[in-house]
């Protein structure tokens, strides 16, 4: 209940920012501000106030973590079908599984973006294309034990076509894994992503709360005591990890009572 | 048999992708690929100096050449030259690898330790209310992004009570050999470390926490409780063996995740590692020394990870007896 809340504040803040402030985004003040009545947590060095900021990252850090999240979801689910095959196809498939299993993701993040240069899409595409590893996992272990279910032995026996017995039987039974997958999923993808922001990588006309840390540690925040500014947005991401968890555990206890 | 040889062809193959991965890179862009392997834009060029780098890049000549040199200069162990930083990028990166296994290391050692023995506790002694209250604070730890921690350490810890130094891994004024460069060493190196610690250590817990929870229902447990055995008994005698298989490998992914960690923590607290290398490079758009950083920490993780498999399949009993019974 606790983690539906919270996010529909966050999904609030997203898609109606100026319900939560009543600054724009470029309203310029005095910068560096401390934190008053008017500026809850002040002002940064352009003068532009931090919890407007803030709230306007909103938007671009769940569609950020969101989008990289369900095409993750839809890799891994894809790749976790395909590498159950039997033969060659499935050979290669398992193989790939493995192989991205041993990569370090976030050096060959960090150097891919480097490559390709620093946008939305690039960030979604890269995150997802190294993050599909556990859900394809997952899938992977899952279609094995549901292949060997009577059920399914059944409809190969009516002779269905396995094109049929994959999307009919086996992917609503995939549910579960998938909706945890999908949650979970979206935590660690905001986590690379303000990782990347943080360390510079991030794209600069849509500023998440990645970028903003990034940009409080560059203008020297330190040196300001602008502690608001450093440590606001980081809180924000644990407060949206931690509402997305709240969620995945709910889903967790319903299952376990359903198998009770 | 079979089993050595999956993994070792499995790191291999992960190896080669990383290999083509660098190689076709700068190539498949849009773009000359001398902007990219010099780091010079090629309109700031002259026609002497394009000729100077393409040569020596090789480039003038075909691909699979190309390819034969680009491989050479990974066996001779040169991985490349930064033109920017006008040196051999191995050189480069041994000069800086140090800083980094300094803070590695002792976050590998100490965040699979205390997962381990905290996790065993909380895991075989399920629902109690110590259990319940460490994974509830762990999970909420776990949430938190590693910058976050180290901030707010920083700030706790450098600017409100000054107790540690916040930069650099030793004073200006010490050099190796001075009386207590050791002790400076340490007290630089405490808060990198203890970020990195806190930043594993949820997942190394909860890791081990739920593994323990599912060998703890095994009947050998039962088993040994009714023989009266007392809990650290079998905690450490009995558990502990049967869960050494996940735990070898949670350490050997522990190598991976404390060395991509290590490159966010450099940053912040202005350590001259690895991490500082590959952001520099990155800022100064310098392809090779990047692509070279990419190949050490691959290999390193490779390597970690590998080693950690085989440590797996050796110390299985079934595969120790196995053979001989065969």
């Amino acid at each position: 209940m606790l983690g539906l809340l919270l996010l529909l504040l966050f999904l609030a803040a997203a898609l109606q920012p100026d319900w939560f402030t009543s600054y724009g985004l470029k309203d310029m003040a005095r910068p560096w501000l401390k934190p008053s009545a008017e500026h809850v947590l002040g002002t940064n060095s352009l003068g532009y106030d931090i919890y407007t900021e803030i709230v306007y990252g909103t938007r671009d850090t769940l569609f950020i973590g969101v989008m990289s999240s369900v095409l993750t979801l839809l890799l891994g689910a894809a790749i976790g079908a395909l590498s159950t095959r039997k033969g060659l196809l499935g050979g290669l498939f398992n193989g790939l599984i493995n192989v991205f299993v041993l990569l370090p993701r976030l050096i060959t993040l960090i150097v891919l973006s480097a490559f390709l240069g620093t946008s939305r899409w690039h960030l979604i595409f890269l995150i997802a294309a190294f993050s599909w590893v556990g859900t394809a996992r997952n899938v992977r272990a899952q279609v094995i034990h549901l292949n060997s279910q009577p059920f399914v032995e059944n409809c190969i026996i009516q002779g269905y076509s396995r094109f049929h017995i994959v999307l009919r039987h086996i992917l609503p039974n995939l549910y579960e894994v998938l909706i945890s997958r999908f949650l979970l999923g979206i935590n660690s993808c905001i986590m690379m992503e303000s990782t990347l922001s943080f360390l510079g990588f991030g794209d600069l006309y849509h500023p998440t709360w990645g970028t903003m840390i990034n940009f409080a540690y560059k203008r020297g925040a330190f040196m300001r005591q602008a502690y608001p500014y450093l440590l606001m947005p980081g809180v924000c991401i644990m407060g949206l990890s931690l509402s997305f968890y709240f969620i995945s555990l709910y889903f967790e206890a319903r299952r376990e009572a359903i198998q009770n | 048999m079979k089993k050595y040889r999956n993994s070792i062809v499995t790191a291999l193959v992960c190896f080669l992708i990383v290999l083509v991965l660098n190689f076709i890179l700068p190539r498949l862009l849009p773009g000359d690929p001398i902007a990219y392997l010099s780091g010079f834009a090629e309109e700031d060029m002259t026609a002497a100096q394009y000729e100077r780098y393409a040569s020596a890049l090789h480039l003038n000549e075909s691909l699979p050449k190309q390819f034969w040199y680009y491989l050479c200069s990974l066996v001779n162990g040169t991985l490349g030259y930064s033109f920017k930083k006008e040196a051999v990028v191995s050189a480069l990166i041994m000069e800086r690898i140090g800083s980094t296994l300094q803070i590695t290391l002792p976050a590998v050692v100490l965040s699979t330790g205390i997962g381990l023995v905290w996790g065993l506790h909380c895991g075989y002694r399920k629902n109690s209310l110590r259990d319940r209250l460490s994974t509830s604070a762990l999970i909420v730890l776990n949430t938190v992004p590693s910058f976050l921690i180290a901030l707010v350490l920083i700030i706790l810890l450098c600017f409100q009570h000054r107790i540690f130094p916040y930069t650099g891994l030793s004073s200006a004024v010490m050099a190796p050999g001075v009386h207590g460069f050791l002790a400076d060493r340490l007290l630089h190196l405490f808060l990198p470390v203890l970020t990195l610690t806190l930043g594993a250590v949820p997942s190394r817990y909860l890791l081990m926490r739920n593994t323990v929870r599912k060998a703890a229902e095994e009947k050998y447990v039962l088993y040994a409780r009714q023989r009266g055995l007392s809990d650290r008994k079998i905690q450490y005698s009995y558990i502990l063996k049967n869960i050494a298989q996940p735990f070898i490998t949670m350490v050997g992914m522990s190598v991976s995740l404390c060395v991509g960690g290590s490159l966010v923590i450099e940053n912040i607290f202005s350590v001259n590692g690895m991490g500082k290398l590959l952001t520099d490079a990155v800022y100064t758009l310098d392809y090779p020394l990047m692509q070279g950083i990419l190949f050490v920490t691959t290999g390193i993780m490779v390597i970690s990870i590998v080693a950690s498999d085989l440590l797996c399949i050796l110390i299985d009993p079934k595969v120790r007896w196995g053979e001989e019974l065969a």
